[in-house]
C-alpha cells in the first residue's frame, strides 16, 4: 500500500467525517440561532390539519392550538421521500432529482449496512452468504449499494442533460451546479466502478470500514477501492459548505417559515426575545430613518427629515 | 422575441437588456396583438430616466452624469447589501433571507408559477429566481471570501456597476409578491421575499421607491393620517357623505358609529374604499347595524386608515404603521380590530404585526370575513338570493388565500346569497390562485409607462381567468360580477380588467366587493344595491 493510498483510506475519511460533522453541526446551529423573525405563513400549513387557517374563525385567537401531526407527517413524508413539489410542479426536473435523491437514500442505508457487516466482523462474525443474519447483510449491502450507484448516476445523468440541452436550464445553471453534478458522477460512478471490476461483495471495502472503526490501516487492494473512498471523502468535507446543504435546511425553510403559525404570547420567550431585538441600533441611511435610532426608537418616531423636504 | 439574458451580462451596456413587445406577450382568446405597440417613451424622457431593464419604469431613477454619480450608486447598494445581512437591521426577516439565498437549486421549478414570467412569453428577466439569483451573485462576489478568490467557480460572477442597480431595483418591481412561485419551490426558497429584501435595500438604504408608494404613500400617510392624503376633516365629511349614500340607497339613515369609546370591535378600512367605492364601506355600515354589530370607525389620524405599504418594501415604515393602527384601537379601548376588505392591510395588521405587537399592543385582530360568515350563518339578517341572480365569480386575494389561509369564509357567504348555479370557481381558485396584477404597490403605481406594463404582464393572467370563469356565459346580454374583496385587486380589476382589456364592455362584467353583494341581496333593502348602470 503507498503512502498516498493510506492517507485517503485512513486519516482523510476520519478528517471528512470530523469536518461534515462538525460544519454542519455548526451551521445548523447558526440557523437556529437566528433572531425570530415576523411571521411569514404559507398555506396551506399542513399541521393544521383539515379544518385549514384558524384565521378563518371569529376571535381565533381564543382557539385552542391546532396541531395534527398526522397531517404534518403526512406531508413531510411526501416531501422527504416523493419530493412532491418537484413531481407537481416540474416533472421533468423530478425524474433526476427522484432518481439522484433515491440514491442518497439508499446509498446512506448502504453505508450503515456497510458499518453494521464490518461491526459483526470485528465481532468474529463473517458477514457472507451462508445464512442467518450476517448473510442478510449480505445481500442487503450489495443490493442497496448497486442501487444507490445506479439510481445516482441515473440521476445525475439525467441532471445533466438537462442543464446542458434544456435552453431553460442552462440558463440559470452556473458553474457551481455543473461542479456540483461532477462530483456526484465521480461519487457514484467510482463507487460503480469499484463494485462492478474490483469488490463485487463489497467485502473488500467493509475491510476497510472495519479498519477505520478500529484504527486499524488495512492494505488497499485495488486502487479503484481508494478512489471510491477519495470522492467519498472530498464530498463529505464539501457538502456541508456547499448548497446541497439544503438537505438540512430544508426543515428550517418548512417549520420555520412557511409552517410556522405560533402567534406571540404575553409573558413568552418569544415576547422577551423581540422586545430585546427591538433595542438593536438601526444603520440603515436613507432619510425617512432615524439616524442612530434602535428599532423602538425607529417605530415612535416619524420621518422627520422627509416631512421637512415635502 | 424572446431574449435571453444571461446573469453575467446584466451590466451590459444595452439600451434596453429585454425590451418587450406586443406580440411577446401571451394572448388572451380572442386578442390580436399582431397590431399593437408600447407607447414609445418620449426622447426627452430617455435622456433623463433610466428604462434600461424592459424598457419601463417604475421608480423614475434619473441616469447618473459623471463617474462619481456611478461610483456613489454602486457603493451605496454594497452598503445595504452588507446591512440586509446583519441582524441588527434586518432581524425581522434574517433567517429567511439567509435561508433563500444559499439554498436554490437552480432547479427552475418556480419559473411555470409566476404569472408575470407566464405573461411575459418566458423573458428570462422575469424569471422568480433571476432576480434572486443576481442577488446571491453579487452577495458572494463582494461579501465571501470564496467569491472573491474563485468567481464564478463560487457562483459569483456578477460584476456591480451603476446599470446593474439600477436595472436589479426596477426588477424589485416587477414582482407582484403574491409568493405562488415560494409555494411550488421544492426546497422553500422565496424568490418573493428576496424581491422583497432587495426593495428594502433600496428604500431604507438609498432612498428609492416608487414615489406612489413611498412619497405620496407611507410619507403622505405619516403626515395626513392616510395614504390618500385625508384629514381627520376630510374622513368626517366622508363618512357623513356615506350616511347620506346610505339613505338614498335604502331609504332610511344609519348613523355611523366613530370614536365609540369601549366598542367591541374597531372597524378599519382602507381608506382608498371612501374615496373609489364609498358603496363598500356604506355596505359595511348597513350589514354591521342589520346585525347589531357593536363596533366603531376611529377618526384619529392613521387609525381610519387600513393601508400599510410598507408591508411592500420597507421595514421601518411597515412598524411605524402598524403600531400607530393598534395605537388607535387601544385609544378607544376597544376589544379588537376587524380589517375591511383589504388583503395587505389585513396581513400587514394580522399576521406579520403579530411579533411586533408586543406587551400591551397586543390587541386582537382579525379579518372581516369570518365576522361576514357569522353575520350570514346567524340569521340575524334575511337574504333573498334571487336579488343576486347573476353569475359571479371569486377572486382570492393572494394576501388573504396564500398568505393567511382564509378560503371558507367568504365561500360560505355566497352559499348563501347566491341562487343555485350562478357561482363559478375560477381555474387554481384557492391557494394555488394567481395575483389580480395589483398585488405589492402595483395598483397605485401609475406614474410613468409602469401601468402599461402593469396591466398588460402582471394583470393579464388574471384575465385569462376570468375569461376562463366566465366562459360560458360571455354573451355582453348576461350582467357578471367578479367579487374581489380586497381594495387593491378592485383598483387592479378597474384599471386593467375594465379599462385595458374592456371586460365591462365586451363582456358586461363588473367588479366589487363581497359586502356589496350580501346588501344587494338582503331582503331588507327595498331596491338593488348593485345598480350595472353608474359607478361601476
Ligand atoms: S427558487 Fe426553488 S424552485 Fe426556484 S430555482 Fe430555486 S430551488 Fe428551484
Ligand atoms: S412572487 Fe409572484 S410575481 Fe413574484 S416572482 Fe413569485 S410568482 Fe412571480
Amino acid at each position: 500500500m503507498n503512502s498516498l493510498e493510506g492517507f485517503v483510506t485512513g486519516p482523510m475519511v476520519y478528517l471528512a467525517i470530523a469536518v461534515f460533522t462538525v460544519v454542519t453541526a455548526y451551521k445548523v446551529h447558526a440557523i437556529m440561532n437566528m433572531p425570530r423573525h415576523l411571521r411569514w405563513d404559507l398555506y396551506p400549513v399542513p399541521h393544521q390539519g383539515p379544518e385549514g387557517s384558524k384565521y378563518q374563525k371569529v376571535d381565533f385567537y381564543k382557539l385552542p392550538k391546532q396541531f395534527s401531526l398526522t397531517h404534518e407527517l403526512k406531508e413531510m413524508g411526501e416531501e422527504i421521500f416523493f419530493i412532491k413539489r418537484a413531481f407537481l410542479n416540474n416533472r421533468k426536473i423530478w425524474r433526476g432529482s427522484y432518481l439522484l435523491h433515491l440514491g442518497f437514500y439508499i446509498g446512506t442505508a448502504w453505508l450503515a449496512l456497510l458499518v453494521a457487516g464490518a461491526v459483526m466482523e470485528i465481532a468474529g462474525v463473517r458477514v457472507s452468504a451462508a445464512g442467518g443474519l450476517a448473510s442478510l447483510i449480505y445481500y442487503l449491502t450489495i443490493a442497496a449499494g448497486v442501487a444507490s450507484f445506479v439510481f445516482g448516476l441515473a440521476g445525475t445523468l439525467w441532471l445533466f442533460h438537462l442543464r446542458v440541452h434544456d435552453e431553460e436550464m442552462q440558463a440559470v445553471s452556473d458553474a457551481v451546479s455543473y461542479m456540483n453534478l461532477g462530483l456526484m458522477l465521480l461519487l457514484f460512478g467510482t463507487g460503480f466502478a469499484a463494485w462492478l471490476f474490483a469488490d463485487p461483495t463489497f467485502a473488500l471495502l467493509r475491510a476497510q470500514v472495519a479498519g477505520l472503526l478500529t484504527f486499524t490501516a488495512v492494505p488497499v487492494q485495488d486502487s479503484l477501492i481508494a478512489w471510491q473512498m477519495f470522492w467519498f471523502s472530498v464530498f463529505l468535507l464539501y457538502l456541508p459548505f456547499s448548497r446541497m446543504m439544503h438537505f438540512a435546511a430544508k426543515y428550517f425553510f418548512y417549520h420555520n417559515i412557511m409552517w410556522d403559525d405560533e402567534p406571540l404570547k404575553a409573558g413568552s420567550d418569544m415576547e422577551k426575545d423581540i422586545t430585546g431585538y427591538l433595542s438593536y441600533s438601526v444603520e440603515w441611511s436613507a432619510r425617512h430613518i432615524k439616524h442612530r435610532g434602535n428599532w423602538a426608537e425607529q417605530v415612535a418616531s416619524r420621518p422627520e427629515r422627509e416631512v421637512d423636504k415635502k | 422575441m424572446k431574449k435571453r439574458v444571461r446573469l453575467s451580462e446584466f451590466g451590459a451596456a444595452e439600451k434596453v437588456l429585454t425590451p418587450l413587445s406586443y406580440s411577446d406577450l401571451a394572448p388572451l382568446p380572442g386578442e390580436d396583438t399582431s397590431q399593437k405597440q408600447f407607447k414609445p417613451v418620449r426622447p426627452e424622457l430617455w435622456e433623463k430616466y433610466d428604462y434600461s431593464l424592459d424598457g419601463f419604469s417604475a421608480l423614475n431613477l434619473p441616469i447618473p452624469k459623471t463617474p462619481e454619480e456611478e461610483a456613489a450608486i454602486v457603493n451605496s447598494f454594497l452598503a445595504g447589501l452588507e446591512k440586509l445581512f446583519k441582524k441588527e437591521n434586518n432581524w425581522a426577516f434574517l433567517q429567511p433571507t439567509v435561508l433563500s439565498t444559499e439554498y436554490c437549486m437552480q432547479c427552475n421549478t418556480c419559473n411555470e408559477a409566476c404569472p408575470v414570467y407566464e405573461a411575459s412569453g418566458r423573458q428570462d428577466i422575469y424569471r422568480p429566481n433571476f432576480r434572486s439569483e443576481l442577488l446571491r451573485r453579487i452577495y458572494r462576489r463582494y461579501f465571501t471570501p470564496a467569491g472573491r478568490l474563485l468567481g464564478k467557480w463560487a457562483g459569483a460572477d456578477v460584476e456591480l456597476n451603476w446599470r446593474v442597480v439600477y436595472r436589479l431595483a426596477e426588477l424589485s418591481w416587477r414582482c407582484s409578491l403574491c409568493r405562488r412561485c415560494a409555494s411550488t419551490c421544492p426546497i422553500g426558497v422565496d424568490n418573493a421575499l428576496l424581491a422583497r429584501e432587495l426593495r428594502k435595500l433600496f428604500s431604507m438604504e438609498m432612498g428609492i421607491a416608487p414615489d406612489a408608494v413611498h412619497k405620496s404613500g407611507t410619507i403622505n400617510h405619516m403626515i395626513t393620517g392616510s395614504s390618500t392624503g385625508m384629514t381627520r376633516a376630510a374622513f368626517l365629511d366622508n363618512i357623513e357623505f356615506i350616511e347620506d349614500l346610505i339613505e338614498e340607497k335604502i331609504g332610511r339613515r344609519i348613523k355611523i358609529p366613530v370614536d365609540k369609546k369601549g366598542a367591541d370591535i374597531m372597524l378599519l378600512h382602507n381608506a382608498g374604499e371612501y374615496m373609489a367605492w364609498p358603496e363598500n364601506p356604506a355596505a359595511f355600515a348597513i350589514l354591521f347595524d342589520a346585525a347589531g354589530i357593536d363596533y366603531t370607525l376611529s377618526s384619529e389620524a392613521m387609525g381610519y386608515e387600513g393601508v400599510n405599504y410598507g408591508v411592500w418594501y420597507d421595514d421601518v415604515q411597515y412598524a411605524r404603521i402598524a403600531l400607530a393602527q393598534v395605537q388607535a384601537a387601544k385609544n378607544l379601548g376597544v376589544r379588537k380590530i376587524v380589517v375591511g376588505e383589504c388583503g395587505h392591510a389585513t396581513k400587514g395588521l394580522v399576521t406579520i404585526a403579530d411579533r411586533l405587537c408586543v406587551g400591551d399592543f397586543a390587541i386582537p385582530r382579525e379579518s372581516c370575513l369570518p365576522l361576514l360568515e357569522q353575520i350570514t350563518l346567524s340569521g340575524a339578517i334575511k337574504f333573498d338570493p334571487m336579488k343576486n341572480n347573476f353569475p359571479v365569480t371569486m377572486h382570492d386575494p393572494c394576501n388573504m388565500v396564500r398568505l393567511m389561509g382564509i378560503i371558507n369564509p367568504q365561500r360560505n357567504v355566497l352559499k348563501h346569497i347566491l341562487p343555485p348555479g350562478q357561482f363559478r370557481e375560477m381555474p387554481n381558485a384557492g391557494t394555488n390562485n394567481y395575483c389580480c396584477g395589483g398585488g405589492s404597490g402595483f395598483a397605485i403605481m401609475n406614474s410613468q409607462n409602469f401601468p402599461e406594463w402593469r396591466n398588460n404582464l402582471a394583470s393579464r393572467k388574471k384575465a385569462q381567468q376570468v375569461l376562463e370563469a366566465f366562459k360560458d356565459v360571455l354573451d355582453p346580454s348576461i350582467p357578471k360580477y367578479y367579487c374581489a374583496p380586497c381594495s387593491n385587486c378592485k383598483g387592479a380589476a378597474r384599471d386593467a380588467l375594465m379599462h385595458h382589456y374592456g371586460f365591462r364592455d365586451k363582456y358586461n362584467i363588473i367588479y366589487g366587493g363581497l359586502v356589496e353583494l350580501m346588501v344587494n341581496a338582503m331582503i331588507d333593502v327595498p331596491h338593488p344595491f348593485i345598480t350595472w348602470e353608474d359607478e361601476f
